[in-house]
């Protein structure tokens, strides 16, 4: 097996674990993030808590694992959501031409210009800070979602323009194929490689600006964990150099990032 | 010189546009937020009914939603964006007061990240093998992993200023897009012409592949500002810098929303000329 090759195999597998820990939560620890072990606050790792426990004595392995089916499946979720509105402005601009090319690709520039942090922080502001954590996640995944789609639909743009003025196309238009033919065998099948990649592309973004986000205070509230608001508590450098366990957080993510950096799809790939 | 003053319109005119739309978005956005025109002063039963009118009266209360947008947009050209409701001051003097800090940090760290990412390119480029590939591709997909937030602590860990934090966030993206562009531009069969007549590396890099490239590296100039103002949030509020990215994080705290949305605006508006001048210069070579 190549090098690369090895190394995409391992970062899949890694990917794997990681997802997996997120949906059998309940399995690997049967704990509850939010409960509490008064009698422990800021414990040191032990067979009971494998990570120790945080200052409100709660097991840190536990908020780690449910943050990781926070930020792990709510990211996909956004991505899709980013990807199908690409998608569907992107293969409409592409397709038909004209003025509606012409406004998608307006409106697209448009919001391409609106830097993306400010826009979710003033966005997020409009709820009310003391919002329920299920809303809190379900707005800031909405949020990043609806607005994550800018980049891509210039992409899925570009092919769909380049499918529009393909032989194979004109051919199947010249033999009479209907819309939802050409729709379902020419225009989904050669879409499709790009919205993939374009998907994968959009998660480690979202998952990383969740983080920022929460850090910040913006993001998933307490007590539901995230990766975001579990690295809050690295604002305090003391009690990290004492407690360097706490950082577990921080690595899963980076680690998690930059496997999905290398299972990527390469150019090659994704045309 | 007619098409490029056509372009330099356009642009303009997408600017316009811009401030139109960006500026009835932040208007809906506090129009319809929970809480419009609800004072905590209304509270204080000493009022009398003639107070309790006036305070209504100053949020605007009474007028219709088109009015509403009138009044906003003027307010605008006047280049009054309205009071923030926590820090009781005009959005416009904060804006003032606060915007130059950012600037500076924005441009201080968009050059370093240029000249450290072209750098990098240059020399991954003019001197290609695996292990410097591999080393730089290993060196900005750890950066692009870390949260700004976590480059952010660290750099308040390092004490670092927020520029060099504006810079570790955007030379990763950067570089890889530099990479990108410089390594098509030497693979074209031109390069290879001259690579066979003999032609040095040093002139084929400098003479052949650096101004074919030169287009597509000028458009990075507006992407590479909308990452470096996007990372002035966590940087300044977590360092406490006094600057926008701050100001809008304790807005955001605060839901102070016209304060948000009036330097939401003033960042897009920021960007939109940035690549509006990007897009000019390059326009004015070719």
């Amino acid at each position: 097996m190549s090098g690369p090759r090895l190394l995409r195999v391992v970062c899949y597998s890694v990917l794997s674990a990681v997802f997996a820990a997120g949906l059998f939560a309940e399995v690997i620890t049967h704990y509850s993030y939010a409960s509490q072990f008064r009698e422990v606050p800021n414990a040191a790792p032990s067979a009971m808590h494998l990570l120790g426990t945080d200052s409100l004595g709660r097991d840190l392995f536990t908020r780690v694992v449910y943050g990781t089916r926070v930020s792990l499946l709510l990211a996909p979720a956004a991505a899709l959501l980013a990807t199908a509105i690409a998608g569907i402005l992107g293969g409409i601009a592409g397709l038909r031409g004209g003025w509606t090319e012409r406004t998608i690709l307006a409106f697209a520039d448009l919001s391409l210009a609106l830097p993306l942090l400010f826009v979710l922080v003033a966005l997020r502001a409009l709820l009310p800070l003391d919002v329920s954590p299920i809303l809190s996640v379900i707005a800031t995944f909405l949020t990043l979602g609806l607005l994550g789609w800018p980049s891509s639909l210039r992409v899925v743009w570009a092919a769909a323009r380049r499918l529009r003025e393909s032989d194979h196309f004109l051919f199947a238009t010249a033999l009479g194929y209907s819309k939802t033919r050409l729709l379902l065998r020419q225009v989904i099948p050669n879409l499709r490689p790009i919205l993939f990649a374009l998907f994968w592309i959009s998660i480690p973004l979202f998952v990383l600006t969740e983080a920022t986000l929460s850090m910040l205070g913006l993001g998933v509230m307490e007590p539901l964990p995230s990766w975001g608001n579990l690295l809050r508590g690295c604002e305090d450098f003391s009690a990290m150099a004492a407690n360097p366990w706490r950082l577990v957080p921080l690595f899963v993510l980076i680690v998690t990032v930059i496997c999905f950096q290398y299972i990527l799809p390469t150019s090659g790939e994704s045309a | 010189m007619t098409t490029w003053i056509l372009k330099l319109a356009q642009r303009l005119l997408l600017l316009a546009a811009l401030a139109v739309v960006g500026g009835l978005m932040c208007a809906t956005m506090v129009r319809f937020a929970p809480g419009f025109g609800v004072d905590e002063r209304e509270l204080d039963p000493r009022l009398s009914q003639a107070s309790l009118q006036a305070i209504r009266q100053e949020h605007q209360l009474g007028k219709g939603l088109l009015a509403y947008y009138g009044s906003y947009l003027s307010g605008l050209v006047r280049g009054d964006f309205g009071t923030s409701a926590f820090l009781e001051r005009p959005v416009g003097e904060l804006l003032k007061e606060r915007a130059p800090f950012t600037i500076r940090a924005v441009l201080l760290g968009l050059l370093t990240a240029w000249v450290t990412a072209s750098a990098l390119a240059l020399l991954t480029v003019r001197f290609p093998s695996w292990m410097l590939d591999s080393s730089a591709t290993a060196f900005t997909g750890f950066l692009i992993a870390l949260p700004a937030a976590v480059v952010a602590l660290l750099c308040v860990f390092l004490r670092l200023p927020v520029f060099v934090g504006i810079a570790l966030v955007t030379v990763p993206k950067l570089f890889r897009y530099q990479h990108n562009i410089l390594a098509q531009a030497s693979a074209q069969p031109f390069v290879l012409a001259a690579q066979a007549r003999g032609v040095s590396r040093n002139r084929i890099l400098f003479r052949h592949v650096i101004p074919v490239s030169w287009h597509p590296l000028a458009a990075l100039l507006g992407v590479s500002a909308s990452l470096a103002f996007g990372a002035a949030i966590p940087l300044e509020a977590l360092s406490d810098s006094p600057g926008v990215g701050q100001l809008a994080w304790q807005a955001a705290l605060n839901r102070d929303l016209p304060l948000l949305t009036s330097i939401t605006l003033f960042v897009t508006l920021l960007t939109v000329a940035i690549n509006s001048f990007a897009s000019a210069t390059h326009q004015e070579r070719s």
